[in-house]
């Protein structure tokens, strides 16, 4: 041991000056740097050296580590998630960040544990202390009712979770639509009359009898019957349901883009129609409309000549 | 035929023809084409009898024959035909409508008697509005001619066919077994020329006789015919097939009456009348009609513009409804009536109108939303229909097992 190998020590081999280094390249590459680029940027610091830095990084929350196809990635933390988390360990960590990328969706309890290895008694506790310290909720799915998803506290759930406009916990408002697909056959039916009173010529009769969606959008929301806000996508699906019922019917005009109300250079008119013809002799009859109409035949027990609804319609 | 079809041409036949005819109608129906020695030997009535009663049937058009091979001719009975005599009072109603009393009595004589020349029933109908009219007044034949030659004109009754002319050949052929009838097109409504004069017989003292005695029989034939008849051969049956289409065109205008405006049905009545003649009942469009010979044949009280039918033919052909179709742009505009889409939309809003009335206008609504979209998960009909999904599938099930809804398994990928 005679010579003392005296490394030079390069003057930035200070461990602090190795971790601000990184950090700038995180902040240069926000989408990640590997291993690789670090090693490229500093290529005087050992390996070992890195590693410690990048740990000491990571443990204190300004690093995230990602796994990507090439192998690890580290990721610039925004700043304002390390103070939330002060007094949360690693795995808490991990469980939120998963919750986080799921967006407004929300994700399983199931695909947490899936996505983060751990076992399923301590993802329970950690989300129920997470739920406590009002970073995440549990929201009800409305495709199947008992399962439940988790997502940011602060989020909106998406449509597809709660079911939209037409749903309230988790219950389809039957009422709320029916009264919704009353008020708007009323508006344009008051609106049909009102063109056919005016005698004008026909054409502008016509034309005046339709509403388009936009119209009808507006008139619902002054109306003020609904709690929650509904969108013109909402309306169009009431006014489909009266088309369904066979009072309403409706026209695509090409419109320009700027008009208001339309989608892509269409617009969607609609009108209230009455049906094309009376209700059918087979129903006006008692025939048409009798539970027993196949068990009977002349000579039977049930038959034309002894039947009760007859006689009874008969003697009008 | 069904059962129920069969029973029902069998009252039909006995009610109007009695038990004879029943019998052997009845025995077509239910066996198809038979020769003449087959009918007789299966029904066990005599020769004479089953000669009588397919006379009787013929008459009236409900059995047909033919000749086959060997010389045999088959009878066969229209069951679909003898249905129609149910019809009777609506055909004898719609020409009330059209030609008022004349021509109900002359349609309902065709029908009741099946084929008849010319004069006969002139005679008859005149006899007939002779009774109901006040004391010293009677119809005139000619009346009743015109009245008559109007229903040839609109086709709603037409030539029966005849025995053609024996082709004057050297070599004498031995005739048929049975004559076959044939007409030429052209003829089918020609009304020959007859000079009928004279007025409407009333019966002699009917009306005097007290309530309670019988009334004496009166001969059918009174003994002044004994002039030859002029237009002997030529023979008269009411066209059933104009009846329906009669019908079909009040069904269109009412629907447009009913979806549109009382104006817009009346054009297309208009459209529809004039159209009558010139196109086939099972024709999909009517001849093209220019907007200016509609205007011309507009009936006479309605006084629009030419300006504002032209604005309502263009609003009829735009319409979803899509009854009226604009098929060029000479004389002011080419307009058709889309026939078949027309009778489509009619039975669509048939079919729809029982499962409403039947099963509740949410069923309706699922009905007619399954019609449109064509095939649909039980999902999306919850979705489009907005109907909770409990009830949605209560329905869906109710639908599929009166076998109005049909369900399809594809597999999952």
């Amino acid at each position: 041991m005679a010579e003392v190998k005296v490394k030079a020590q390069p003057p930035d081999a200070d461990p602090v000056e190795i971790e601000n280094r990184i950090i700038e390249l995180c902040h240069q590459f926000p989408h990640g740097i590997t291993d690789q680029v670090i090693q490229n940027e500093m290529p005087h610091i050992e390996a070992q050296q890195r590693a410690m830095a990048i740990n000491r990084l990571l443990s204190m929350g300004q690093l995230d580590l990602l796994r990507s196809n090439t192998g690890l990635l580290y990721r610039i933390k925004e700043s304002q998630n390390t103070g939330k988390m002060k007094g949360s360990d690693n795995q808490e960590k991990l469980v939120y960040q998963i919750i986080e990328d799921a967006g407004n969706k929300g994700i399983w309890s199931r695909d947490i544990r899936y996505k983060s290895n751990l076992p399923l008694t301590e993802i329970n506790k950690i989300l129920k202390n997470l739920e406590s310290k009002k970073l995440i909720k549990a929201v009800k799915s409305v495709a199947a009712s008992k399962k439940k998803v988790y997502m940011l506290y602060n989020l909106q759930p998406d449509r597809s979770v709660t079911g939209g406009a037409w749903y309230s916990d988790q219950d389809f408002e039957s009422e709320f639509v029916e009264v919704l697909n009353q008020q708007c056959f009323k508006f344009l039916q008051s609106k049909a009359e009102t063109a056919r009173e005016s005698k004008q010529n026909p054409m502008i009769q016509r034309n005046s009898s339709f509403a388009s969606s936009h119209e009808v959008w507006k008139y619902i929301c002054e109306l003020g019957i609904s709690k929650v806000e509904l969108s013109m996508e909402d309306i169009e699906t009431i006014l489909n349901t009266l088309i369904y019922d066979g009072k309403v019917e409706m026209t695509i005009i090409a419109a320009k883009e700027g008009t208001v109300g339309s989608v892509d250079g269409h617009m969607k008119l609609y009108r209230a129609v009455s049906p094309i013809i009376q209700p059918t002799g087979l129903v006006r009859a008692p025939c048409g409309l009798c539970p027993v109409f196949d068990d009977c035949h002349e000579g039977g027990e049930i038959s034309p000549s002894n039947c009760i609804y007859m006689t009874e319609w008969l003697e009008f | 035929m069904t059962q129920a079809e069969i029973k029902l041409c069998s009252l039909l036949l006995q009610e109007h023809f009695g038990e004879i005819v029943d019998k052997i109608g009845t025995h077509l129906i239910r066996t198809g084409s038979q020769p003449l020695r087959a009918i007789v030997h299966d029904t066990g009535t005599s020769l004479d009898q089953v000669k009588k009663a397919l006379c009787v049937l013929i008459q009236h058009n409900l059995v047909t024959y033919q000749i086959h091979k060997r010389g045999v001719v088959e009878y066969e009975a229209h069951c679909s035909r003898i249905l129609r005599i149910l019809r009777y009072p609506r055909y004898i109603y719609t020409a009330k409508t059209l030609y008022s009393d004349t021509g109900e009595l002359i349609v309902e004589e065709l029908l009741l008697n099946g084929k008849m020349t010319m004069s006969a029933v002139v005679k008859k109908v005149a006899d007939r509005l002779t009774e109901t009219m006040e004391d010293g007044k009677t119809m005139d034949y000619s009346e009743v001619s015109s009245t008559f030659c109007r229903l040839a004109d609109t086709h709603f009754v037409q030539r029966c066919p005849l025995v053609p002319d024996p082709p004057e050949s050297a070599d004498a052929q031995p005739p048929p077994p049975a004559p076959t009838l044939s007409i030429n097109e052209k003829d089918m409504y020609l009304v020959p020329k007859l000079n009928l004069v004279g007025k409407g017989k009333r019966r002699r003292s009917s009306d005097d006789d007290a309530a309670g005695e019988p009334r004496p029989k009166r001969p059918k034939q009174t003994a002044e015919s004994k002039e030859p008849i002029p237009d002997d051969g030529i023979y008269w049956q009411a066209d059933l097939d104009r009846f329906h289409q009669h019908f079909r065109d009040q069904s269109i205008v009412s629907a447009v009456a009913n979806r549109m405006d009382q104006t817009s049905s009346e054009i297309v009545r208009t459209m529809l009348r004039m159209s009558e003649i010139t196109t086939s009942s099972c024709a999909p469009f009517t001849q093209p009609l220019s907007s200016n010979e509609i205007f011309r044949s507009l009936p006479v009280g309605y006084n629009i513009s030419k300006q504002v039918l032209d604005q309502y033919l263009t609003l009829l052909a735009d319409d979803p409804l899509e009854f009226v179709g604009k098929s060029g742009d000479s004389g002011g505009g080419m307009y058709v009536i889309n026939l078949h889409k027309a009778l489509a939309s009619l039975a669509m809003a048939t079919l729809e109108s029982i499962v409403q009335e039947r099963f509740g206008s949410r069923c309706a609504r699922i009905f007619r939303l399954v019609l449109r979209k064509k095939h649909l998960e039980q999902k999306q009909v919850e979705d489009f229909a907005m109907i909770p999904a409990k009830e949605a599938k209560d329905m869906l099930y109710k639908l599929l097992s009166e076998n109005l809804i049909s369900l399809q398994v594809r597999c999952q990928r």
